[in-house]
C-alpha cells in the first residue's frame, strides 16, 4: 500500500510557499525541499499524535496566556503548529541589515523629534504627526538618553508578497511581545521532533535573554557599575503575564510590581527586599506609559511607580523602551519610515514597506475613498489588529460603517494594498494545508542593533484568514535560519 | 536581595502545600478510625480542631461524614480546604514562578489540575482514602520535585521555612482532635479506645514502626504522644518541625545576611522552650492545654517572621 504522504491535497495556490517557493515552482514536495522531503516520510496521524502531546507539555509547563473570568483563571496556550518556517540565509542576511537599518533610523528619528526637531523644522514629516500624536510624550522633551536609544526592544512585523519580496507591514517600539514563543517553541521542536530536525543547521535563539541583559545594561547611565536590572510588570493577571515571568528567567533578573519599587527625595529608584532597599538602575517595564508614574501620567494609576519620572530626568535610572517611544510606531509614522532611513543615514531603505495611503492628505484620501473594497483599512494608534478592515472580505455594512469612520476623521486611517501574505504547510487534521504567515523579528539595541535570528512566525490557524494576531485565534510557529 | 514580597510567596507556596498534605493526612486519620466507629460523630472534631463549626454550620449541610470530608476537600469557600489551599499554593507560585525551577512550576501547576479535577468527581465515603492517598502522594512528589531542582536561595529558606511552621501547627492539631472526640467531655463513661488510637496517629505520620523500636514494648498511650510531639527525629514530630524552621532562620542570617532581629529569635526561644518542657501528664485535658500552647507558640513565630521580612517599610 501506498503511504499518503502528508503533502497529499496541498495547495498553496498563487501564494508564495514558504517551503516550496514561488507560485510557478510549487513542485512535488518530495524532490527538492529537503525539509519537504522529511515531512513526506510522516505519516498524518503521527504529526497529529506528537502535536498534541506538544501541546499538552505547553499546558504543563504553563507556556499560556491567562484569561479571567467569573468563573476564574483559565490558562490558555498559543496554538502551536509543529512544522516550522524555514529562512534561507541569503534572506536572512538581508531581513537583518534591514531591521537594523530601520531601527536605526526609528531610534535617530526618536532623539530628534525629542531633541531639536530638525526633521520637523526641514519640513521632512508634518509636524502635526508628531506633535498630535496621542504617543508623543512632551515630558521626554530635553530628556538625553545614553546612546540615544529609545526602542531597546523592537518587533519588525515583515510579510511576504507572491514574488517572495519581505516587505515591512508594521514597527513596534514599545513592548512587542512574542519572543518567548521563539524561544519555546524551539525548546519544544527539539523535544517533539527531534528527528525533524536532526543533523539540520539551524541559528541558535537561546541566547536572548543574555543579549537582552547585555543591551540593556550598555544603557544604563554610565558611572554605574554592575547596575540592577528589573522587569516592571503589571503583575499576574497580565495576559502577557508568561513572558514577563519568560524574560526575567532568562535574564535572572527580578519580576517586579509598582508597589515592590520606591523613588526617595534624591529621586533614586529602590526596591524592596527582605534587608531594606536596594537600589534599581534600569526598568525594563511591560506596562504602558500611561500607568509608569501616577505623578506625571494617569493619577490612578495603581500600576506605576510614583517619582519614577522624576529619577529618569536626574539620569538616575533608565527606562526601557523610553516613554514616548510608541511615537515611532504609529501606524501614520510608518508611511514616512523610508523617507526617515533616508534622511538620517542617507541610505535606501533595505526592507520596503507596503505601499501605504495617508488618509490625511487629500489625494490618498479619494483614492481610499474610490477603492475601499480592495483596500486594506487601518485605524493609526491601534495595535494587536484590532479596527482593521480588509475591504475584499468585508461585508457591505462592514464598508458602509468603515467608509463613514474615515470620512469623518480621515487623519485616523492608512490604507494598503490587500498582500497576498506568503503561505507555510500547516499542521490540519486532514494534512498539511497551506496557511498564511507573517514574521516578527525582535531587534535589540544598547550602543548598536542586535537581530535575534528568525522570530515569530505567527499562523492564521484559520483556512484563508490572513489575521495572524494572538488575540484573534493566531498561533505560531518555530522559526529556522538555516545556516 | 530578594524582594519582600517574593519571600512571601516562597513562604505561602510552603505553607499551602504543606497544608494540603497535612489536611489528607488528617481526612485519612479520621476515616480510617470513624470506620470501625461507624458513626458521623467521629467526624465532628475536625470541625473544632480547626474552629470551624461556624462556617460549616453556614454550609447549611447536615453533619454527615460525607458533608464534612467535602467541606476540607473540596469547598473552595473554606479556606482550610485542599482545593483552596492547593488554589492559593498555586496562586503564590505564580508570582514567584520567574524564581522557581522550570520543573517546581509544572508540578504546582499539574498537581493544581489534578486537584481540580477531584471537584468535577462524585465521590462515596468508601473512595476518601484512595483519594487522600493521592493527594498525599502528589504532594511528596513536589517536595522531591523542589528538593531536587530548587536552587538554595532565600526562596528556597524561605519556602522551607513556611513548610515547617504549617507542619508544626497542623501535627499540633492532628493529635487535638483526640481531646474534641473523647476526652472533652469529663462525664464521658466510654473507655476511650486509646491504643487503636494513637496506632492510628502514628501510621498516618509515618511514625508507628520507628515507635515500635523505639519503645520496644509496654508502651503507654502518652509515649505516642510524647513521640509525635518531641521526638527529634520524626520527620513529622512538632519538635523537629520547628527546629527545621529555626533552622532556616540561621541559615537565612548566615548565607545571605538576613538576620532575623531579635523579635523572631525571641519568638522561637520561645517556641523550643515549650517544646522541650512538656508537661508531666500528656493526656487529656492537660495535653490539650499543652497543644493549644505550642500553637499560640507558632503563631506569634509566625507573626514575627511577617512582621521582619514580609512588610518592608
Amino acid at each position: 500500500m501506498v503511504k499518503a504522504s502528508p503533502f497529499a491535497g496541498y495547495d498553496a495556490g498563487r501564494n508564495y510557499c514558504e517551503i516550496l517557493g514561488l507560485a510557478d515552482t510549487h513542485s512535488p514536495p518530495n524532490s527538492v525541499n529537503p525539509l519537504a522531503k522529511r515531512l513526506s516520510n510522516y505519516k498524518i496521524r503521527t504529526l497529529n499524535q506528537r502535536n498534541s502531546a506538544a501541546e499538552r507539555e505547553l499546558h504543563n509547563l504553563g507556556i499560556t496566556f491567562t484569561v479571567y473570568s467569573d468563573a476564574g483563571a483559565i490558562d490558555r496556550i498559543l496554538p502551536f503548529d509543529p512544522i516550522p518556517r524555514q529562512i534561507p540565509q541569503a534572506d536572512w542576511k538581508k531581513i537583518d541589515r534591514g531591521c537594523k537599518q530601520r531601527v536605526k533610523a526609528l531610534n535617530a528619528f526618536l532623539s530628534d523629534i525629542y531633541g531639536k526637531q530638525k526633521i520637523l523644522k526641514d519640513g521632512v514629516i508634518p509636524r502635526a504627526l508628531v506633535a498630535g500624536n496621542k504617543n508623543f510624550r512632551k515630558e521626554m522633551l530635553g530628556v538625553k538618553l545614553p546612546h540615544n536609544t529609545y526602542t531597546h526592544i523592537s518587533g519588525v512585523d515583515l510579510i511576504r508578497n507572491e514574488k517572495g519580496q519581505f516587505l515591512v507591514l508594521e514597527d513596534n517600539c514599545r513592548s512587542p511581545s512574542g519572543v518567548s514563543y521563539v524561544i519555546e517553541n524551539r525548546h519544544l521542536m527539539m523535544r517533539s521532533f527531534p528527528d525533524l530536525m536532526e543533523g539540520v543547521k539551524i541559528e541558535p535563539v537561546s541566547d536572548y535573554g543574555m543579549r537582552l541583559r547585555e543591551k540593556l545594561t550598555e544603557t544604563v547611565p554610565g558611572r554605574y557599575q554592575n547596575p540592577r536590572i528589573v522587569l516592571l510588570t503589571p503583575g499576574v493577571f497580565n495576559s502577557a503575564y508568561f513572558e514577563h515571568v519568560f524574560l526575567a528567567r532568562e535574564m535572572g533578573v527580578p519580576l517586579v510590581e509598582g508597589r515592590d519599587l520606591i523613588v526617595d527625595d534624591e529621586d533614586r529608584v529602590y526596591m524592596k527586599t527582605i534587608s531594606g532597599l536596594e537600589r534599581v538602575h534600569m526598568i525594563y517595564r511591560r506596562i504602558d506609559d500611561e500607568f509608569l508614574d501616577p505623578e506625571v501620567f494617569r493619577k490612578d494609576s495603581m500600576l506605576g511607580v510614583p517619582g519614577v519620572m522624576r529619577s529618569l530626568n536626574a539620569g538616575k535610572v533608565a527606562i526601557a523602551n523610553a516613554v514616548g517611544a510608541g511615537v515611532a510606531d504609529d501606524k501614520a509614522v510608518y508611511a514616512y519610515v523610508p523617507r526617515i532611513i533616508k534622511y538620517y543615514l542617507d541610505e535606501e531603505p533595505i526592507l520596503d514597506n507596503v505601499e501605504t495611503y495617508i488618509c490625511r492628505e487629500k489625494d490618498d484620501l479619494a483614492y481610499v475613498l474610490d477603492h475601499l473594497e480592495e483596500l486594506v483599512v487601518k485605524p493609526v494608534g491601534e495595535s494587536g489588529g484590532y479596527g482593521i478592515v480588509v475591504g475584499p472580505k468585508a461585508s457591505k455594512a462592514e464598508l458602509a460603517a468603515i467608509r463613514r469612520a474615515v470620512k469623518k476623521n480621515p487623519k485616523n486611517y492608512i490604507a494598503q494594498p490587500m498582500i497576498q501574505l506568503s503561505v507555510c504547510p500547516t499542521l490540519t487534521k486532514n494534512g498539511l494545508r497551506a496557511r498564511h504567515v507573517d514574521l516578527r523579528p525582535f531587534v535589540l539595541t544598547g550602543a548598536e542593533p542586535w537581530v535575534l535570528p528568525g522570530g515569530l512566525t505567527r499562523v492564521a490557524m484559520r483556512e484563508g484568514s490572513i489575521i495572524v494576531n494572538s488575540s484573534q485565534g493566531g498561533g505560531s510557529k518555530d522559526t529556522w535560519v538555516l545556516r | 536581595m530578594l524582594l519582600a514580597r517574593f519571600a512571601e510567596n516562597a513562604f505561602w507556596l510552603g505553607r499551602y502545600m504543606e497544608r494540603v498534605e497535612s489536611l489528607s493526612r488528617l481526612l485519612m486519620v479520621t476515616e480510617s478510625f470513624a470506620a470501625d466507629q461507624d458513626s458521623d460523630d467521629a467526624w465532628a472534631p475536625i470541625l473544632n480542631v480547626f474552629s470551624d463549626t461556624e462556617e460549616f454550620a453556614k454550609r447549611g449541610r447536615a453533619l454527615t461524614a460525607l458533608n464534612v470530608a467535602k467541606f476540607y476537600l473540596t469547598d473552595l469557600q473554606n479556606s482550610n480546604s485542599v482545593v483552596y489551599a492547593s488554589h492559593m499554593a498555586k496562586e503564590n507560585a505564580r508570582s514567584l514562578r520567574h524564581l522557581l525551577s522550570t520543573e517546581s512550576w509544572r508540578n504546582v501547576s499539574v498537581f493544581h489540575s489534578r486537584i481540580l479535577a477531584l471537584q468535577k468527581r462524585r465521590f462515596a465515603l468508601s473512595k476518601l482514602s484512595e483519594i487522600c492517598a493521592e493527594i498525599r502522594e502528589s504532594c511528596f512528589t513536589f517536595r522531591g520535585v523542589i528538593e531536587a531542582t530548587c536552587y538554595r536561595d532565600e526562596v528556597w529558606r524561605f519556602n522551607r521555612l513556611g513548610a515547617a511552621l504549617e507542619r508544626a501547627d497542623q501535627v499540633t492539631r492532628l493529635i487535638d482532635i483526640k481531646y474534641f472526640r473523647f476526652d472533652r467531655d469529663d462525664d464521658h463513661e466510654a473507655a476511650p479506645p486509646d491504643v487503636a488510637w494513637w496506632n492510628t496517629l502514628l501510621r498516618s505520620a509515618s511514625g508507628y514502626h520507628a515507635f515500635q523500636r523505639r519503645y520496644s514494648f509496654n508502651a503507654d498511650p502518652a509515649d505516642a504522644a510524647k513521640f509525635l510531639l518531641c521526638d527529634p527525629h520524626l520527620p513529622l514530630s512538632v519538635t523537629n518541625a520547628a527546629e527545621a524552621a529555626i533552622y532556616q532562620l540561621e541559615r537565612l542570617d548566615a548565607d545571605f545576611s538576613a538576620g532575623a532581629g531579635l523579635e523572631v529569635k525571641r519568638a522561637a526561644a520561645a517556641l523550643r522552650e515549650r517544646l522541650k518542657s512538656p508537661p508531666a501528664k500528656l493526656s487529656g485535658r492537660s495535653l490539650h492545654r499543652y497543644l493549644d500552647h505550642i500553637q499560640q507558640e507558632i503563631i506569634a513565630l509566625a507573626l514575627t517572621v511577617n512582621a521582619r521580612y514580609f512588610a518592608p517599610a
